[in-house]
């Protein structure tokens, strides 16, 4: 759950990128890093809590201080989950408190009974935090795209973007940068809009 | 889905007085509040030589972690993280259902004091917390200015 601090004049938000295991998560968190424009100071530093082989055993975290909304300073906390099946209660500690979801599909063809897994196993995760996913800003990146054995985008719509209110959806090469920043900007601004309909709707 | 939580003057005030009566009370380093989904909240002492806000992300899954663990040798009184350091120690309590307090503190410290005082800190931080989510549970705040179509006030690339 978003933090707005009226003191400090802070805004704090938590965005979480999950999806099937090596599907390009700290990927995604890794080319922001890398390649985000912020003031100095702006951008922290990305934390990998990873085995020696570099998969993701606990969480990625990258905090970026993004702009100033209304005198508010606007911090984002980017997380990974691990994708490996076994580590479904890491997923469920790093999802407290998320404000939004960017779930990174694997675009290969073989890959689609994951997704769809990883997509469900998400759905009861945020269930087990009494969250319904619908409630949830988020939305789908179809990553790997530059692989020659990626499925149809319309095949993956209709695997994963299948309920009643279809979520913006992207193609993304995550390791060459494409697709990363627009599936951040999405969610960002998804999340922005929520937070004023939130503001704006009238209170019991 | 609840409002946002917001905090005040008031609120920061009082968790700030909160966290440097104990920091007088202990000698303690640094005191940080944070909220278990990460966000640091408050801090007080000699922050600056840590990074606070990666301390806080990690503190929280540490315990998150911890206590899930408890849980699975069916230990359910648990409410605390201690790690004991050669230069520096931290200590991490459960203050309420939203909030952890995190206490880095000199190894030549013991942590029985750390944990005597902050008894009744974290006390004083639950109830100021508790004020903070029941002043205006309906409330939020307005961003209804901001263009959120405009992308060039988002994350921009480095060309």
């Amino acid at each position: 759950m978003a933090i707005i601090n009226q003191s400090t004049k802070e805004l704090q938000v938590k965005i979480v990128y999950y999806g099937p295991a090596m599907g390009g998560k700290t990927t995604n968190l890794v080319q922001v890093h890398d390649h985000v424009q912020t003031q100095a100071g702006n951008k922290g530093k990305l934390v990998s809590l990873a085995t020696s082989s570099d998969r993701t055993l606990f969480f990625d975290f990258l905090p970026i201080e993004a702009m100033t909304i209304k005198g508010f300073k606007t911090k984002f906390q980017l997380y990974t989950v691990p994708g490996q099946v076994i580590y479904n209660t890491t997923r469920q500690l790093v999802l407290r408190g998320v404000d939004g979801i960017v779930f990174v599909a694997d675009s290969q063809y073989e890959k689609m009974p994951e997704n769809v897994e990883s997509f469900q196993n998400l759905v009861d995760n945020l269930a087990s935090l009494k969250l319904n996913i619908a409630d949830i800003p988020y939305i789908l990146q179809y990553n790997k795209r530059d692989l020659p054995n990626a499925a149809p985008v319309e095949y993956m719509e209709y695997l994963l973007n299948n309920s009643e209110v279809q979520v913006p959806s992207f193609t993304a090469t995550a390791h060459k940068c494409e697709g990363v920043f627009e599936s951040l900007n999405m969610i960002t601004r998804l999340l922005l809009q929520k937070f004023i309909n939130q503001s704006t709707a009238p209170h019991a | 889905m609840a409002t946002l939580p917001q905090l005040i003057e008031e609120d920061t005030r009082r968790l700030d007085d909160a966290l440097r009566e104990f920091i007088g009370q202990t000698d303690a380093t640094a005191a940080l509040i944070i909220d278990k989904g990460g966000f640091l909240i408050a801090h007080q002492g000699d922050a600056s030589q840590f990074d606070v806000t990666t301390i806080g992300a990690l503190a929280s899954g540490a315990f998150m972690a911890n206590q899930t663990i408890a849980g699975l040798v069916n230990e359910t009184n648990f409410n605390s993280v201690y790690q004991q350091g050669e230069k520096s120690s931290m200590l991490v309590v459960n203050i309420d259902e939203h909030c952890l307090l995190i206490v880095i503190f000199s190894a030549s410290i013991g942590v029985g004091i750390m944990r005597y005082f902050a008894s009744g800190t974290i006390r004083k931080i639950a109830a100021q917390m508790a004020v903070a989510r029941n002043r205006n549970p309906g409330g939020g705040y307005d961003l209804s200015v901001l263009n959120i179509a405009d992308s060039e006030s988002l994350f921009r690339k480095k060309e």
